[in-house]
């Protein structure tokens, strides 16, 4: 619903999976929404760059907020990637204890799990570890069947294309710089590109909640940012284990500890380390801490070699707790006591991803308490993703492509990505058009050759079929253009032309 | 006074050819084991001269620029003018390895030849 | 489902010269499947001359030596498919193939695997720092100059200094861009000393030996690296660090053969050369299939490639009548001094050409190839170099009767 003179009856400042979750539940109503995100696409922030696990809810303190949403999100993550067409499994994960001081940790951590109501925990022997996973060295380990991954970008994105389409406005590249109160007690929330003014706000700024909050004289919340680097193993070695692999956790660390979690695509990620960094924009790799995850990830699975890395990559927490405390605190999911109709969503960090539905439907409950929510009834819950060529039977392919010969053309070879899936994906109904939004919506780019072979492809697709100057190709939008224009003086026109698809002398084929 | 050791790339031998000398005159010459050699050396050090390669524009073409190369080495200086003069280059298509898409550049009997054959595809 | 005698998967010079000489030699039911829209996959984008010196005794660029095994397949009305990507081959050899006109299967008597390589990749050499744009290895920055037309930067440092990292040093020149420096993490250059004359020594570009990129920064598009000298245990030397203002990284940092559909067929490969063991026929482990060019070992001239294929070929030929006997197989035993050696496997029946590499540069070597203490052969070379693939004929008398063999330098 597009609202007049940029009135929204809320505004949502940050689109990562808890924004765009709060979004959606939000549009089941008769309200004009709005989201302000300040990257070139959703999820940028804390969302796309983590393990994508979906918590058993055994690691959080009963009683929290984090412990009650992780179970109930846990119990209908299912439900929700299918109404979002989003990959779920149920993989099981196994907190691996390797000397006899941890089984203390793994006992605890069962206790815990109980007290929470996890279905399924058992502390098992190492024989049943090893009939679990023959590959890894531990003594005893605690087996949690109901831990699951998904894909953390990929639901972000969904959540978002299904809150737009039931009306749900999105904006992109706005980055909050100032929000005062007006005279009829609405907010007047003022951003690079153009001002807004709503009844509400929801803050789920991730690392910038903080930020956010005290742009209305909010001092109470502090969010440091916590980095947590990762390697991504080829997809060649996806048989080294088969449930998400944890270590037992330290007390009063950061973290859940360096892990190896199987992700929804087949690759193996090891990590995430834990340092509490000065930068909230650094997603910076840095050398010592690979080195350390490389050799945490050996005292699992020996076998480990360097050679299977094929990429490396950081995200940040946005923790509460400062780092000479450590730990975790419990999510701040709550109205400001001084400031009406100012919601705040702070610290949101492991459990958030499982817990993101369950904190959206915690914000609309904190809003209907304010006042009456109608019923949209057109609400729908349902939402497609683009066809995955790869995943198709053969039969079904070569229809596929008697119907479109673009689904013909693979254009990624590495992870099998047709041309048509990149068209599909450019064309994506939030206008996010670089190479990253392209890469984390097709998987392109995120084989083993990294884009070798189909990143001129990919920016001759946007060239050509999105009519984009070589300088508009971005990595990441803003200024991260790829080519500094044409080799040449002279444009001709044949730089232009639509490739030619030949397949030439097929002859006595 | 400037001294370089040269791999001579006239045979596989690769004999490492050590020179003395300033400016362009040579002072001395050690470990050439034929007369090639020296003046390969004595040639790098005098008047240096190379194959230029490049690309030209195509228009209409299966291939949107036409590879091209000197039709000689010419001396190294003129390297990067006649890069600047390639890249403002236009042909049209067909085009045939061998032939000549520029003359006479710099005024220096400089020709660049086409080393890729494209063929006319009609948009 | 169509049955072929003989399927070449990729266009590219391997490919081209093992479909001329199968046709030469009498095969007529050939297919050539190349996924680029074009034949000659990586010549097309070495616009660079040099290429043909052996073969053709003249200089060409990569375009021209493509093109005289193109004229040949097209005037021997070779087949061939282009955008067509096979994506997946059986040890049954059967494969299937996508392109715009559909799904197709096909099997073949004989499958040869000629589909180059790819590229060593920043994330897979660890590079710390940040995510920026501008950051390409260096085929990709070739590709994207040579053949698209496009720019990618206006300051360039290149890591790495085998020859496509020096070729492109030469090229961004070439094309009025500044290029700052070559690093490269060895204390020696693994490019042709041509290379390094003419690329870097003509356009007075700094080659930095021991050194390497140990940070990256840029918010957006790349702002620069900082470089550091390594000691001779590979460990960064304390004080060393320096940052270079830049906006465009090249990676020149490795070849790796692209062996994924051979890794399918589940045919062995070699782990230091990555690509298939092949025994003295190019046949690898699954019979039938056979390899040649980058795929199976990355070669430094292109020459070498086509005669290499010409080669197997013969043993392609052999397999189809049937004569493809195996007297016992014997394993090619590596020595010291060599990275590796092809073929992995041999059986003697043949005159046989050696391909192999050394560990370390030197000079005055001399390679043996011994039977137990008998020695078969003795080499001399003069200087080696891991960068110079060196090639080495023994006949099938030589090889007649020997038991073992073990090649090494001393």
């Amino acid at each position: 619903m597009k609202a007049t003179n940029n009135y929204y009856d809320m505004v949502i400042i940050g689109g990562g999976v808890v924004g765009c979750a709060v979004a959606r539940e939000l549009s089941k109503y008769k309200v004009n929404v709005a989201v302000l995100e300040k990257e070139d696409d959703v999820g940028w922030g804390i969302s796309c760059r983590n393990s994508g696990v979906v918590h058993a809810g055994f690691n959080n303190k009963p009683g929290t907020l984090m412990a009650q949403f992780c179970i109930e999100g846990n119990k209908s993550f299912a439900e929700f990637c299918h109404q979002l067409d989003v990959p779920y499994k149920k993989i099981g994960k196994v907190v691996v204890a390797r000397k006899k001081e941890e089984i203390k940790g793994l006992k605890e951590l069962k206790i815990q799990g109980d007290k929470n109501q996890v279905a399924g925990l058992k502390i098992i022997d190492s024989e049943e570890l090893k009939r679990l996973e023959p590959n890894i060295e531990g003594i005893a380990a605690l087996y949690s069947p109901e831990t699951a991954i998904t894909s953390p970008c990929l639901l972000t994105i969904a959540l978002a294309e299904n809150a737009l389409d039931n009306g749900v406005s999105f904006f992109l590249n706005a980055e909050v710089e100032s929000i005062t109160r007006l005279n009829n007690s609405c907010f007047k929330i003022i951003t690079n590109k153009r001002e807004f003014t709503s009844s509400y706000v929801i803050n789920s700024a991730g690392l910038y909640a903080d930020y956010i909050a005290r742009m209305v004289g909010i001092r109470k919340y502090h969010l440091y940012p916590c980095r947590g680097e990762y390697h991504i193993l080829d997809k060649n070695v996806s048989w080294l284990i088969n449930h998400l692999v944890y270590p037992v956790p330290q007390v009063g660390a950061g973290g859940l500890g360096i892990h190896l979690t199987p992700t929804i695509d087949g690759n193996i990620l090891i990590g995430p380390s834990n340092e509490y960094i000065k930068s909230k924009d650094n997603l910076s790799v840095t050398s010592s801490v690979m080195k350390m995850l490389s050799s945490e990830a050996r005292k699992f699975l020996p076998i480990i070699s360097p050679g299977y890395i094929i990429r490396s990559y950081s995200g940040l927490r946005a923790k509460q707790a400062p780092s000479s405390e450590g730990g975790f605190w419990d999510f701040v999911i709550e109205e400001s006591d001084t400031v009406d109709n100012f919601i705040n969503l702070i610290g949101i960090e492991s459990p958030g991803l499982t817990a993101a539905q369950p904190i959206a439907k915690r914000v609309v409950e904190i809003i209907k308490k304010k006042g009456r929510l109608n019923s949209n009834p057109s609400f729908n819950p349902f939402r497609k993703g683009i066809l995955r060529f790869e995943e198709q039977d053969e039969e079904i392919k070569k229809t596929l492509i008697k119907q479109d010969p673009d689904y013909g053309e693979i254009v990624c070879r590495c992870e099998k990505i047709t041309k048509k899936e990149i068209l599909e994906v450019a064309n994506n109904p939030l206008g996010a058009r670089s190479l990253i939004s392209i890469k984390y919506r097709t998987r392109a780019m995120m084989g083993r050759c990294q884009g070798g072979y189909c990143l001129p492809r990919i920016i001759e697709i946007l060239r050509e079929d999105f009519n984009l100057a070589p300088r508009e190709i971005t990595l990441k939008g803003k200024n991260s253009y790829l080519l500094t224009g044409y080799r040449s003086n002279e444009v001709s026109k044949s730089c232009q032309k639509k490739k030619l698809l030949s397949l030439e002398e097929e002859l006595r084929v | 006074m400037m001294e370089r050791e040269f791999v001579c790339i006239i045979c596989p031998n690769g004999c490492r050819i050590k020179v003395e000398y300033e400016g362009i005159n040579i002072k001395s010459i050690k470990g050439d084991e034929c007369p090639k050699g020296k003046d390969y050396v004595k040639n790098e050090i005098t008047n240096p001269l190379r194959v230029f390669t490049g690309s030209v524009l195509v228009g209409n073409g299966d291939f949107s620029l036409a590879s091209v190369k000197t039709s000689v080495p010419i001396p190294k200086k003129y390297l990067k003018k006649i890069g600047e003069i390639t890249r403002q280059l236009k042909v049209e298509s067909p085009i045939k390895i061998g032939q000549v898409l520029a003359s006479n550049l710099l005024d220096n009997n400089i020709d660049l030849i086409a080393t890729r054959k494209i063929i006319e595809k009609n948009l | 489902m169509p049955e072929k005698e003989v399927i070449i998967i990729g266009g590219g010079a391997a490919g081209l010269a093992a479909a001329v000489a199968c046709k030469q030699k009498g095969i007529e039911d050939i297919l050539i499947i190349e996924r680029g829209d074009y034949l000659g996959g990586i010549l097309q984008q070495c616009i660079h001359d040099g290429f043909g010196l052996e073969k053709f005794h003249t200089s060409l660029a990569g375009p021209e030596y493509a093109q005289r095994y193109i004229d040949q397949v097209k005037e021997k009305e070779i087949p061939f498919l282009l955008n067509s990507m096979v994506v997946n081959l059986t040890p049954q050899k059967e494969v299937v193939v996508i392109n715009y006109k559909g799904l197709q299967h096909y099997r073949a008597k004989v499958i040869i695997l000629a589909m180059g390589c790819r590229e060593r990749t920043r994330g897979a050499i660890n590079i710390p720092g940040a995510r920026a744009s501008g950051i390409y290895t260096a085929g990709v920055a070739q590709e994207l100059i040579n053949l698209k037309n496009y720019m990618v930067g206006e300051k360039i440092v290149i890591l790495g200094s085998g020859d496509i990292g020096l070729i492109m040093a030469r090229r961004l020149s070439l094309e009025g861009v500044e290029v700052i420096m070559v690093a490269e993490k060895l204390p020696y250059s693994s490019g042709l000393p041509r290379n390094i004359n003419q690329c870097l020594y003509d356009f007075d570009i700094p080659l930095l030996l021991s050194h390497t990129v140990v940070d990256i920064e840029g918010n957006g598009r790349l702002s620069g690296v900082t470089i550091a000298q390594l000691g001779k245990r590979g460990g960064i030397i304390p004080g060393s660090k320096r940052k270079i203002t830049c906006d465009t990284l090249l990676l020149s940092v490795g070849l790796i053969p692209e062996n994924e559909l051979s890794r399918e067929a589940g045919i062995v490969l070699d782990n230091i050369t990555g690509g298939p063991q092949v025994d003295e026929r190019g046949q690898t482990s699954v019979s039938g299939i056979f390899t040649c060019g980058n795929v199976l070992q990355v070669h430094d001239i292109v020459d070498n490639v086509s005669l290499e294929a010409e080669y197997i070929v013969e043993g392609v030929v052999e397999y189809l009548e049937g004569k493809l006997n195996k007297e016992g197989e014997i394993n090619v035993e590596l020595g010291k001094g060599l990275r590796y050696v092809v073929p992995q496997r041999l059986n003697r029946i043949k005159d046989t050409i050696f391909s192999f590499r050394v560990n370390q540069p030197g000079e005055k070597e001399v390679l043996v190839f011994e039977d137990g203490k008998k020695v078969i052969k003795k080499k001399f070379l003069r200087r080696v170099n891991p960068a110079e693939m060196i090639r080495v004929k023994l006949s099938s008398l030589e090889l007649e009767g020997i038991k073992t063999l073990k090649v090494k330098l001393v």
